[in-house]
């Protein structure tokens, strides 16, 4: 999976806001509110990865164990995929 | 031009208007400043020939839009176009639940068709659309219809009531069109839906414990820009027109600021006055009813006063 293109990721007062954008609006009426490990995820869904392969460059960079980071981060995309923020 | 409009269909005035470089120019400084929220109004945003070289640069910013129009030009074509990128929310402001009346307050031959079919346009094409009235002498009697109208298509319904002074100072007919005091408290305390907009935002900021007079978000977190660059704390409060595009955003932004932190207090009279709680008066309100930033205006008095005696009979 990899994110879609039709969002904009804000910094405005030290929160992260992914604001919708072009038809996108359609789908997600609002804006979505990321804390920084949610950012670092979305940058790295630029391109496309595994769940697993995610978790792994998560543990590492956040020094959590593999199984918290693969929780975390099943539950993420599980939660942003609802949003329609992914695609195939 | 509608009677309740404010804003004056001057020629001139038009050719003052900044143009679409300068309107993007503006919202970058202003996204780059923090700019999140963007509403775009008038007279009427659809007017300018030139709106989607405005329009559709601003939905790549990042921004959530929101657009009023008052639908008349709204074409299936035009419909079509804003759905490619729509605002996150748009208004439609309806004079009338036919045409008799709408276009009583139009003025506008075959308005309230070019409306109706706006609308129709915006829902086929699936905008988030609300719609709502402002409510006049010559229009109340269809507010039902309104709302029952706005209900077949779908769509939320709120209604304004409140009507003020026009901003730009000139001779109005405020007084042959507005609601009397007490007509606007029967209207809120009947018509929930609506009420709960204009009376809780108003109750709620009026209580606040100390005697600032700008009470709002206005220039705190939030700005206007008129058609002619100049900015203000709020849409109805035309101080201190400072001109962005000439000093620099930032620049201005600190002048609007400094305009609202530097603001004179209260005055005493409303200070101490036992209907304040009830009362929505502003500095925007006192500006444009008594050309102060203080003084109280008669007429949001003898609302609160009205508001005062039925919120608090059963106490």
């Amino acid at each position: 999976m990899k994110r879609k293109e039709d969002f904009v990721l804000q910094n405005i007062g030290g929160e992260n806001l992914l604001v919708p954008i072009g038809a996108q609006v359609m789908d997600l009426n609002g804006l979505v509110i990321l804390n920084d490990t949610a950012v670092y995820i979305w940058d790295l869904l630029v391109k496309k990865w595994e769940s697993d392969e995610m978790a792994g460059a998560v543990a590492e960079q956040f020094e959590v164990d593999l199984e918290t980071a693969q929780r975390d981060v099943r539950a993420f995309l599980n939660e942003i995929a609802e949003m329609g923020l992914l695609e195939d | 031009m509608c009677y309740v409009c404010q804003v004056a269909n001057d020629v001139d005035q038009q050719a003052r208007e900044l143009s679409a470089s300068d309107w993007l120019e503006l919202a970058n400084y202003a996204v780059d400043n923090g700019m999140v929220f963007l509403l775009l109004t008038g007279g009427e945003p659809l007017l300018r020939p030139d709106f989607f070289e405005i329009f559709t640069p601003l939905t790549r910013l990042g921004l959530l839009l929101t657009l009023f129009t008052n639908g008349t030009l709204i074409t299936e074509p035009i419909a079509a176009k804003l759905a490619e990128a729509p605002p996150s929310r748009t208004e439609i402001t309806i004079y009338g639940a036919t045409a008799e009346t709408y276009e009583s307050v139009t003025g506008v031959p075959g308005s309230f068709k070019n409306c109706c079919e706006g609308i129709e346009a915006l829902v086929k094409h699936q905008i988030h659309l609300g719609l709502k009235s402002t409510i006049t002498r010559q229009n109340i009697h269809e507010l039902e219809a309104m709302r029952k109208m706005a209900h077949a298509w779908g769509l939320p319904f709120t209604a304004a009531w409140m009507l003020t002074e026009r901003r730009d100072g000139l001779q109005s007919e405020i007084g042959d069109c507005r609601l009397s005091a007490s007509e606007c408290v029967e209207l809120e305390a009947t018509d929930r839906a609506s009420a709960t907009e204009l009376t809780e935002t108003a109750l709620r900021e009026a209580t606040v414990g100390d005697d600032s007079n700008l009470y709002c978000q206005a220039g705190k977190v939030a700005f206007t820009i008129n058609a002619w660059g100049e900015m203000y704390p709020c849409i109805d409060l035309r101080m201190p027109a400072v001109k962005p595009l000439e000093t620099g955003f930032q620049a201005a932004w600190q002048v609007v600021q400094d305009f609202v932190d530097n603001a004179p207090p209260l005055d005493p009279v409303c200070f101490d006055c036992e209907a304040r709680p009830y009362c929505p008066r502003c500095p925007a309100w006192s500006k444009l009813e008594n050309g102060t930033l203080t003084k109280p205006v008669p007429y949001l008095c003898e609302i609160a006063f009205a508001r005062k005696e039925i919120y608090e009979k059963d106490l």
